[in-house]
């Protein structure tokens, strides 16, 4: 995603204030391209995406999709370890890894369907359901409550017309509070989708909402 | 003075050949000149600490692994970082991923293991992004991989992504999650230089940890001891967040008072307001008051000075204005949260303190609930496997016997106010 239109990567301690662009903060020319069949089998493991469109019905672990999986299993001794990565790649392209998801994994990686469950359940980045086509999480611990994460958060809950866990009525948002996201010296700290906005105050609130809407990806 | 933050605001460091042409990869070089067995003599004797909050000597925990390797060994890179408080690591990654790389590659050949799998925190999207095209970059040139510079040496690297769980940091939390498993952590001993991730011998460092030991290596250790103390050597990354008018990532020796951190390199506090309370290590530390603050010197023994951790020196400031309980209800209710459930002082212990710390916010509390917190908590210091139940007990104990008008006026005004 390109152009933000507020743009403050905030302080990197004693190198100074950045006098650099956000895209150049956040390295430009190495994030979003990350190819789909998962390049490398070194970084095969990784998401590089959340989709704004999210298929539930979309089919897994085909094409593209396929090689990154079959990389993805060359990087560990047995395949119950390529559990998480794999999860991954289901929510990637679905949006949420569902009963069903959890059950063709379970079916790939020749574990029992109970068991892929459990461990799913165990983590929170796993949508159980389906969420918006953006994903808003609120940082409100400790650094970012000291800076006033809570108004920030109630103003993403104004403005999207969303109850707090639940999606907005058109389906672009579903906003939930989430846990220190590792970038409290930039209070608040938002993540929608894969990417992160630091530094938000209420008053951005309404101008990231206006510039998500008619996006495509994130 | 800077050593893993040198190129912090430099987006070329990122590229692979500007990494090289300022001198990047040529500790591994050296370590492989050196022998496995060396490596970890320099490392051991220039004092580096595990910045991943316990800071147990690197070199020593390096020394646990069998000198020959029977089975396969692992090098584990802890990129977990989640301790609230806590951003040092993402920016490590982000704006220098050669040099965890590097040091990844090193740690690795001193420990004798072929496979380093680099353990990311899953909500790092676009961090992993650099981590691996960093990788990928590496392997192309042969600085991964098989026969690394033609010198025999084979160590793979794999860019692992978490999905979520503060619990997953946790040593064997993370091992369990890198097998697929749910994060739980393992109870030890076995620990994991004999039983590690897969069953193999094995060893876990923090991202800053080992982004500091291709400067040792290159260095010597008599060079990193210039800084710091005697037994806390080196620099340090210290976070700076909350009522500060320059919040962010300050390399500082070890040992650097806390009060200049404050008020001269991070330009005092915002709106000029008076300093209330600071937690230098992160959330699972103890709360100082302002004048412990003023005598704080930040290594690990000056931190157990004034009663507290430097942990992974995440220093939290708070101003006049803050309201503590709540600072300190938003902390258990975390800890509440990420409790992974095995053990019941941990999972019982940390709800029902939630549930008091929430009832005293509301106004709702009584004097006996502090004193119910405070049993609480004891109860739940060192009777679980992992310390995650420990750290629900400085926070709260510190804010009570420190802050404690703070929890009465809450009270009294419930009480004045059922009074009436
Ligand atoms: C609940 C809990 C969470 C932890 N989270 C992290 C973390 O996010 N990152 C980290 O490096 N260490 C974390 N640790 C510490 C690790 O268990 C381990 O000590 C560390 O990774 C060792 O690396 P070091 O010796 O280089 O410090 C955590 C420990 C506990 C008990
Ligand atoms: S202390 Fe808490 S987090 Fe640690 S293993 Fe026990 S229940 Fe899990
Ligand atoms: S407290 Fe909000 S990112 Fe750490």
């Amino acid at each position: 995603m390109s152009d933000i239109p507020f743009s403050n990567p905030g302080w990197a301690g004693n190198t100074g204030e950045f006098d650099l662009t956000e895209k150049e903060v956040r390295g430009d020319d190495f994030v979003g391209d990350r190819p789909k069949d998962g390049g490398h089998p070194s970084g095969a493991g990784t998401m590089p995406y959340m989709l704004v469109d999210k298929d539930p019905d979309a089919p897994l672990f085909e094409g593209e999709y396929r090689q990154r999986f079959e990389k993805i299993l060359t990087r560990y001794p047995d395949k119950r370890a390529a559990l998480l990565p794999v999860l991954s790649l289901a929510q990637e392209l679905r949006g949420h890894v569902s009963a069903e998801s959890m059950d063709e994994v379970a079916g790939l990686l020749e574990l029992s369907p109970a068991y892929v469950r459990g461990v799913t359940t165990f983590y929170t980045m796993y949508n159980k359901r389906a969420v918006g086509r953006y994903l808003v999480q609120v940082c409100t611990n400790i650094s970012c409550n000291l800076c006033g994460a809570d108004e920030v958060l109630q103003a993403f809950l104004r403005y999207t017309d969303a109850e707090m866990g639940e999606t907005s009525k058109d389906g672009n948002f579903t906003v939930i509070e989430a846990e220190c996201l590792a970038a409290c010296g930039f209070p608040t700290c938002v993540q929608i989708n894969s990417r992160y906005y630091e530094n938000v105050t209420p008053a951005d609130v309404a101008q990231i909402i206006e510039h998500l809407k008619p996006e495509g990806e994130s | 003075m800077r050593v893993i933050s040198t190129h912090f605001g430099d987006p070329l460091q990122r590229r692979l050949g500007t990494y090289v042409e300022r001198g990047g990869y040529e500790a591994l070089k050296k370590a492989f000149s050196m022998g496995p067995d060396e490596v970890v003599e320099t490392v051991k004797a220039s004092g580096l600490r595990g910045r991943g909050g316990a800071g147990f000597p690197t070199g020593v925990k390096w020394s646990f692994m069998p000198k020959e390797a029977t089975k396969p060994h692992y090098l584990l890179c802890n990129a977990d970082e989640s301790e609230p408080g806590t951003f040092k690591d993402r920016e490590l990654m982000r704006w220098d991923p050669h040099q965890l790389i590097e040091g990844c590659l090193i740690a690795a050949y001193a420990i004798r293991a072929k496979h380093a799998y680099i353990y990311c925190r899953g909500e790092f999207f676009e961090t992993n992004q650099v981590v691996a095209r960093a990788v990928e970059d590496a392997y192309e040139k042969g600085y991964a991989g098989e026969d690394i510079f033609g010198s025999g040496n084979d160590i793979a690297v794999t860019v692992h992504q978490g999905a979520g769980a503060y619990i997953c940091g946790e040593e064997t939390g993370l091992m369990n999650s890198l097998e697929g498993r749910r994060g739980e952590p393992r109870v030890k001993p076995p620990f994991p230089a004999a039983v590690g991730v897969f069953g193999m011998p094995s060893t876990i460092n923090n991202v800053e940890t080992l982004a500091a030991v291709p400067h040792i290596v290159n260095n010597g250790e008599e060079w990193y001891r210039q800084w710091g103390t005697e037994s806390s050597p080196g620099t340090k990354l210290f976070c700076v967040s909350g009522h500060i008018n320059k919040p962010g990532n300050y390399e500082l020796p070890l040992g650097f008072p806390l009060s200049e951190l404050i008020d001269d390199v991070c330009g005092g506090i915002r709106n000029g307001n008076g300093l209330k309370a600071v937690i230098p290590g992160g959330s699972s530390v103890a709360i100082l008051n302002s004048e412990e603050a003023r005598r704080c010197r930040l290594d690990y023994e000056g931190c157990i000075d004034v009663g507290t951790m430097l942990g992974c020196a995440s220093v939290i400031v708070m101003d006049d204005t803050t309201d503590i309980v709540k600072q300190v209800r938003r902390m258990v209710d975390f800890y509440a949260h990420e409790s992974c459930g095995q053990c019941t002082p941990c999972r019982e212990g940390s709800a029902w303190a939630a549930q008091i710390m929430k009832r005293i916010e509301i106004g709702e509390g009584t004097v006996e609930d502090l004193d119910t917190l405070m049993e609480v908590t004891e109860q739940m210091v060192g009777t679980t496997i992992c310390v995650l139940s420990d750290s629900v007990a400085p926070p709260v104990q510190s804010s009570i016997q420190k802050f404690r008008a703070d929890y009465l006026a809450l009270i009294s005004e419930q009480e004045s106010a059922g009074a009436t």
